[in-house]
């Protein structure tokens, strides 16, 4: 494993007390813009402003748990990785609708079934990769980059009837975004990893000079608590299964966003990663799901891991999951100190658009890098483009939402869950057939290697399969074959079968006589040098190292030996 | 299989171009051996245009290094490609048998 160039704290590194601090602080601000969606569902409840003010505590309480939940690695729970979680857009559409519907209670009851569903995906999801693979993950980490950005530029520019921009609140978003974005690639050392906090902290400055913080923020600041405990007084559950379905897909989305966040941490904390760790993915989507089922205990709106906060780690180049414990004493911190969270959460909107923005893009990036982390044919491109498609469809062509049955419709209603939808349902179809096996007969006497390797090259090509999973495979296919003809006296020619099911390739290779030998412990340099038995033993072992999985059979004189590499 | 031979001061440097396995190994292990018993005090053997090694392939480099040692030649190994050396790696010969990143570094370590 290589540390890439641009990571100055790895995952497992302990960064100096100050920087650890500081990125929490850097973090902890970034997360703390999407303590907004509590309160908007608070609002959709008709709820007092109190009661918003104790559901942002109490989410910010669950937020800590959960943060350190994510990256403590305690038995089943923690990926390990800085995938902290924020109040998610996955659960803030059905929490809205629940909220108005059938009250606070409900949405509660319903967060807490949707994080067992995740804890129980979480438990499932070996068997289920296959439903789940890369490229899905990485169209998920993408729409959500973009939904980010799309954000940012949303509370920028628009909506929520924010009033038209002024041209010196322009200047102050352009020079907070420029300063983050010329910090980032110019600067060096703390210049880079604190970026966001500089630009932020400089914009804020920025915004009083120019005198156009808004009065409501200042309004918000100075109403707040310096100190306060949050009552707990309006929490409560119920279930109701007429609810079931939006929060299954919502835990189905939350459980892909984990995938993604877990793949892209790996992935740049590591130059020469290949593949998602699935037990790493499985304790970071239990941790996650352990998160929410929290936040509907305390009264909170429903977690996930934030891929903003992957993309601000991947962008100051500080994964260190010691970071965590930093932001979560932050975030526990604010819940009691609500005019320091107000500070945050009451930003003025070009501020907070710029930090939207900057992180948007790493987020763009570290989902690109996941969906073509292997080779795309035909159907994952499909996969891809269309699921890109519909999920973009919500926001620019809002009628073809509109065109579903009404009950699906607040089901399906973000781009991200449309897009994932789109993408598992295609991938599933696309399944049919998927499963691919090439056979070969290699005749006894000398059989040149070259034509053993073209038959898995030209396999390899034809099913999308890795190129370096397809080395490995040749290797051994060649070395069994030359150990076999030297070494079992084959009594007739052997049968090579390849087949590739999108996450394994697996080698059999079959014939008559003895069973080639596939060693757990290296023969000796001399039994090598000395004896031919010696040089089978070296071979076997070899072949039984690179393989992930090795099988040998031997019935009615038929023996075969099987390699089985994970892709 | 390719061998080409240069020499650099008393370094015999063997370039193999191609595949080490059993039926390459033999021509390798004849045409260095013969090196080494015609008088080699120093043999440089650049693998960079190697793409395979197989089990026999391991066995004539173990052999050569043996006779090498018994003649007092020092013998040296360059220019792995990652794939090669992986497969070192893989057999448990990375530390057995002395290895140069560069030819350069082979030259100075084979004097």
């Amino acid at each position: 494993m290589r540390k890439p160039s641009n990571v100055v704290y790895g995952v497992e590194e302990r960064p100096p007390l100050g920087v650890t601090v500081v990125s929490g602080l850097q973090h902890a601000g970034l997360m703390s813009m999407f303590l907004l969606y509590p309160v908007l569902i608070a609002r959709a409840a008709d709820a007092p402003v109190e009661v918003a003010a104790a559901m942002v505590s109490f989410t910010l309480i669950a937020m800590a748990i959960g943060t350190v939940l994510q990256v403590i690695r305690l038995g089943p729970f923690g990926s390990g990785y800085l995938c902290a979680p924020i109040p998610s857009i996955v659960y803030l559409v059905p929490s809205l609708v629940v909220a108005k519907q059938a009250g606070l209670e409900t949405v509660f009851g319903m967060t807490i079934a949707a994080g067992l569903f995740e804890m129980a995906l979480a438990r499932a999801l070996r068997p289920l990769r296959p439903i789940f693979p890369p490229e899905i993950i990485g169209v998920v980490v993408l729409i959500v980059g973009v939904a980010t950005g799309l954000l940012g530029l949303r509370i920028a520019f628009g909506g929520g009837g924010a009033g038209a921009v002024e041209p010196a609140e322009l200047w102050l978003g352009l020079v907070t975004l420029g300063l983050m974005v010329a910090l980032n690639v110019w600067g060096g050392g703390f210049l880079r990893i604190f970026c966001v906090l500089i630009g932020m902290t400089a914009g804020y400055l920025l915004a009083g000079v120019l005198g156009i913080i808004p009065q409501e923020s200042f309004d918000g600041i100075a109403k707040a608590q310096v100190l306060a405990i949050p009552d707990p007084g309006y929490v409560g559950w119920k279930l109701d299964l007429s609810y079931a379905l939006p929060f299954a897909v919502a835990g189905v989305a939350a459980t892909l966003k984990v995938m993604g966040n877990v793949a892209t941490c790996q992935k740049a904390d590591n130059a020469d990663w290949v593949r998602v760790s699935m037990g790493d993915v499985t304790r970071g989507v239990l941790a996650d799901g352990a998160g929410t089922v929290l936040a509907g205990v305390v009264g909170a709106q429903g977690l996930n891991s934030s891929p903003t906060v992957v993309g601000l780690a991947t962008a100051s180049g500080v994964l260190s999951r010691r970071v965590g414990y930093s932001i979560a004493a932050i975030l526990f911190a604010l819940a009691f100190l609500p005019k320091i969270g107000a500070l945050f959460y009451l930003m003025p909107r070009m501020i907070a658009a710029s930090a939207l923005i900057f992180s948007s893009t790493f987020i763009v990036v570290n989902g690109l890098q996941v969906m073509t982390s292997r080779l795309l044919d035909a159907r994952k491109t499909l996969v891809i483009g269309l699921a890109l498609l519909a999920a973009f469809a919500v926001d620019a062509q809002p009628e073809l939402l509109r065109s579903l049955p009404e009950t699906l419709q607040p089901v399906l209603g973000t781009s991200l869950v449309l897009g994932t939808v789109v993408g598992l349902a295609l991938n599933l179809l696309f399944r049919i057939g998927a499963r691919r096996t090439r056979e070969l007969t290699v005749p006894l006497g000398a059989v040149p290697s070259e034509r053993i390797e073209a038959f898995l090259q030209a396999s390899g090509e034809s099913w999308g399969a890795r190129a370096d999973v397809i080395g490995r495979a040749k290797f051994n296919l060649v070395q069994s074959i030359e150990t076999i003809l030297e070494g079992c006296d084959p009594e007739g020619p052997l049968e090579v079968e390849a087949s590739f099911d999108e996450y394994h390739v697996v080698i059999g290779v079959s014939y008559r006589g003895p069973l080639l030998e596939l060693p757990e412990a290296r023969p000796t340099n001399d039994e090598i040098m000395e004896t031919e038995e010696g040089h089978r033993r070296l071979a076997g072992f070899m072949l039984r190292r690179y393989a992930d999985r090795v099988s040998s059979t031997h019935k009615a004189g038929l023996s075969t030996v099987t390699f089985t590499f994970d892709h | 299989m390719i061998l080409n031979e240069q020499s650099a001061g008393n370094v015999t440097i063997v370039e193999a171009v191609g595949r080490l396995d059993s039926a390459n190994s033999p021509k390798v292990q004849d045409r260095v051996g013969a090196l080494i018993t015609g008088g080699a005090t120093s043999l440089l053997l650049d693998l960079g245009h190697v793409e395979y090694v197989s089990s026999a392939g391991f066995r004539s480099l173990l052999l050569l290094a043996r006779q090498a040692g018994q003649a007092r030649c020092r013998f040296v190994l360059c220019g792995l490609t990652p794939k090669v050396k992986q497969l070192f790696d893989l057999g448990g010969f990375l530390d057995l048998l002395p290895i140069a990143a560069t030819r350069e570094e082979g030259i100075a370590a084979a004097q």
